[in-house]
C-alpha cells in the first residue's frame, strides 16, 4: 500500500461483551471519496470516532502517509491532517458564518491573516456568500450543514471525516451538497470519508465504497458494484430499486 | 456630574473585575473565587512598592497577579480538570482562603497603607464643577481598558478562540485549538485586569488587608450572573450595572446607605426575573445551533 495514503489496520473494538468492529481494514489515497455505508448499529460511526480520536481502539492502527495516530487525542488528530464534521453540526451559535469557517484553519495554527483568507476563499468556493455576516444561530439546517462542511474545508485537511453530512437536508438541499463535495474534492483534493444513509448521494459523490454489517466489512468495491452485490442487498439494501437511488 | 463620574468610574472598575471572572468562566466554567486575591496581591504591591516611579511600581503589580493567575491554573487547576465543576468550586474556595491566610503571614493581619498616587486624589475645575481626579483617571483607564479588550475579543485570534471556546469548549478543542494555552491566557489576562482593578481600589482605598478584594469580586460575580455569564459583553456590562447602581444608592441614599445592598440586589432579583439568563443571554440560539 502507498505510503501516502490514510490506513486503518485490523481495528476492532468492543463495548463490553457485544463486537462493534472486527478486524475491519481499509484504505483512502489522496484525493479519492471513500463512502462509507451500513444498517445502523454496523459500527460506521464507532469506526469515524476511532479514526478521529474520540474513542480508542481494542486492537489495531490507524496511520497517515506512514504516521501512527494510536494515542493521539483528537485535537492532535486534527492537527495532523484530520478533520471532520458533526452531525449536529456544533457551530458556535453568536459567532458569524465566516468566523465558524475561519476557526477551522485557526485551530490548526494558521495565521489570523491566513484564516481569515481560507474562510474566505471557502465561502466564494462553496457559495456561501450572503451568509457569511449572518450568526450561525440564525442559519437553516441544510445552511449549517454546508456551514460545518466549509469549517472543516477551511482546515484544508489532508482527509475529511464527513458524519451523514444529507441527514435531515430537504430534496433541494442535497444537490447543494452534492456539487460542494465535487468543489471540495477538485480545489482541494483531500481524501474523503463520507459516512451516509443518503446511498443515492453515496454513489454519486464517492469513488468507492465500503460496506460494513455488524462490524465486519462485507464490500469494498466501486458504488454500482455495490448496488448489485447480494451480500450488501442481504444486509442493508434490501429490494430498493438502485436505479432509482442513482 | 461628580456623582454621575463617581457612578461610571465604580461601574467601570466592578466591570473590569467581571471581565477577568468571565474571561475564566469561559473556558473553564470555573467561578474563580481566588480572583479576588489577584486583586488584593496586586493592591499589597502598589503599597510597598509605593516609592517608586507609578508605572514601575504597577507593572510590578500587574506581573505579579499576572504570575499568581498563571501558578494557579498551573498548580491547581489543571490538575483539577475533568473532576467535575464542584470540585473545581471547591477547590477554588480552598485557593481563595489559603491566599488569603498567606497574605496575613506574608504582610501581616493589619492593613498595609501608603498613599498610591496621591495626585489622583486631588481635585480640578471643570465647567464650574469640582470633578476628583481619581474620577476622571477611572473613566479614562476603565474606557481604554475596555476598548482595548474588545479589540483583543473581537479581531484577534486569541479573541476569536475565546470566544469559540465559551460557547462550547469541547468542539473548539476538536477542532484543534490548543486548550492549555488558551486557558493559561484567559488566567493571564485576568491576572493583569485583576491589576488594574486592584490600582484603582487602592488610590480611594490605600489600606491593603488579606481580603481586600474579596468585596468586590462577590459584587462582579453579581454583575456576571446578570449581565449574562456565557458572553464577556454581559459580564462586562453586568459588572458595570452593579457598580453604576451601588455608587448612585451611596450617593442619594444619605444616612439610609446600609440599606444599598439591600436595593442592589432587589434590583438583581428583579432583573433576573424579567431576563433569567441575563441580560445578554441568548439561550434561545444556543439551543437552535
Amino acid at each position: 500500500m502507498a505510503q501516502d495514503s490514510f490506513m486503518a489496520s485490523e481495528i476492532n473494538k468492543s463495548f463490553g461483551a457485544l463486537s462493534v468492529l472486527m478486524g475491519v481494514s481499509l484504505s483512502i489515497k489522496p484525493g479519492e471519496t471513500l463512502g462509507l455505508l451500513g444498517p445502523n448499529g454496523a459500527g460506521k460511526t464507532t469506526f469515524i470516532n476511532i479514526v478521529a480520536g474520540y474513542e480508542k481502539q481494542d486492537s489495531g492502527t490507524i496511520s497517515i502517509n506512514g504516521v501512527n495516530l494510536d494515542g493521539m487525542k483528537p485535537d492532535a488528530r486534527a492537527r495532523a491532517g484530520v478533520a471532520r464534521t458533526f452531525q449536529s453540526g456544533r457551530l458556535f451559535a453568536q459567532l458569524t458564518v465566516a468566523e465558524n469557517i475561519a476557526l477551522g484553519a485557526l485551530g490548526l495554527g494558521a495565521s489570523h491573516n491566513e484564516a481569515q483568507e481560507r474562510a474566505k476563499n471557502t465561502i466564494d468556493v462553496l457559495g456561501l456568500n450572503s451568509l457569511a455576516t449572518a450568526p450561525a444561530a440564525t442559519l437553516s439546517h441544510g445552511n449549517a450543514r454546508l456551514v460545518g462542511l466549509a469549517r472543516a474545508v477551511a482546515a484544508e485537511p489532508k482527509y475529511l471525516i464527513m458524519d451523514e453530512p444529507a441527514a435531515g437536508l430537504n430534496e433541494s438541499e442535497v444537490p447543494k451538497l452534492l456539487n460542494a463535495l465535487k468543489v471540495i474534492k477538485d480545489r482541494l483534493g483531500c481524501g474523503m470519508f463520507l459516512v451516509e444513509h443518503n446511498v443515492g448521494l453515496v454513489a454519486k459523490a464517492c469513488d468507492r465504497v465500503i460496506v460494513l454489517a455488524t462490524g465486519i466489512l462485507i464490500f469494498d468495491g466501486a458504488p454500482k458494484d455495490a448496488l448489485n452485490d447480494a451480500q450488501v442487498k442481504n444486509a442493508y439494501l434490501g429490494d430498493a430499486a438502485f436505479g432509482e437511488m442513482i | 456630574m461628580q456623582a454621575v463620574l463617581d457612578a461610571i468610574s465604580l461601574g467601570g472598575t466592578y466591570a473590569l473585575a467581571a471581565l477577568g471572572l468571565g474571561l475564566v468562566f469561559g473556558v473553564l466554567k470555573l467561578v474563580n473565587f481566588a480572583h479576588a486575591e489577584l486583586i488584593t496581591i496586586a493592591a499589597y504591591i502598589m503599597v510597598i512598592t509605593n516609592d517608586l516611579p507609578l508605572v514601575v511600581s504597577f507593572l510590578i503589580a500587574a506581573l505579579s497577579a499576572t504570575a499568581l493567575a498563571v501558578l494557579t491554573e498551573l498548580t491547581v487547576y489543571r490538575r483539577l480538570r475533568g473532576t467535575g465543576p464542584a470540585i473545581m468550586l471547591i477547590a477554588s474556595f480552598g485557593l481563595s482562603v489559603g491566599l488569603q491566610k498567606s497574605f496575613e503571614l506574608i504582610f501581616g493581619a493589619l492593613p498595609r497603607s501608603a498613599a498610591v498616587a496621591p495626585w489622583m486624589t486631588g481635585s480640578i475645575e471643570m465647567a464650574n464643577l469640582n470633578i476628583t481626579i481619581a474620577s476622571l483617571v477611572t473613566v479614562g483607564l476603565t474606557i481604554f481598558i475596555l476598548l482595548a479588550m474588545g479589540y483583543l475579543v473581537d479581531y484577534t485570534t486569541l479573541g476569536l478562540q475565546l470566544r469559540a471556546a465559551s460557547a462550547d469548549f469541547k468542539t473548539a478543542r476538536l477542532l484543534g485549538v490548543r486548550s492549555n494555552r488558551l486557558i493559561t491566557s484567559s488566567f493571564a489576562i485576568s491576572g493583569v485586569l485583576a491589576a488594574f482593578v486592584g490600582f484603582i481600589v487602592v488610590v480611594e482605598n490605600p489600606q491593603v488587608e488579606p481580603m481586600f478584594g474579596l468585596n468586590i469580586t462577590i459584587l462582579a460575580l453579581v454583575g456576571i450572573v446578570i449581565g449574562g455569564i456565557s458572553s464577556l459583553r454581559g459580564c462586562a456590562l453586568g459588572g458595570f450595572i452593579v457598580g453604576f447602581i451601588l455608587s448612585v444608592l451611596n450617593t442619594y441614599l444619605g444616612n439610609a446607605r446600609v440599606y444599598a445592598y439591600s436595593y442592589l440586589f432587589m434590583a438583581v432579583v428583579i432583573i433576573l426575573l424579567v431576563r433569567p439568563g441575563g441580560i445578554l443571554s441568548k439561550g434561545n440560539e444556543m439551543e437552535r445551533v
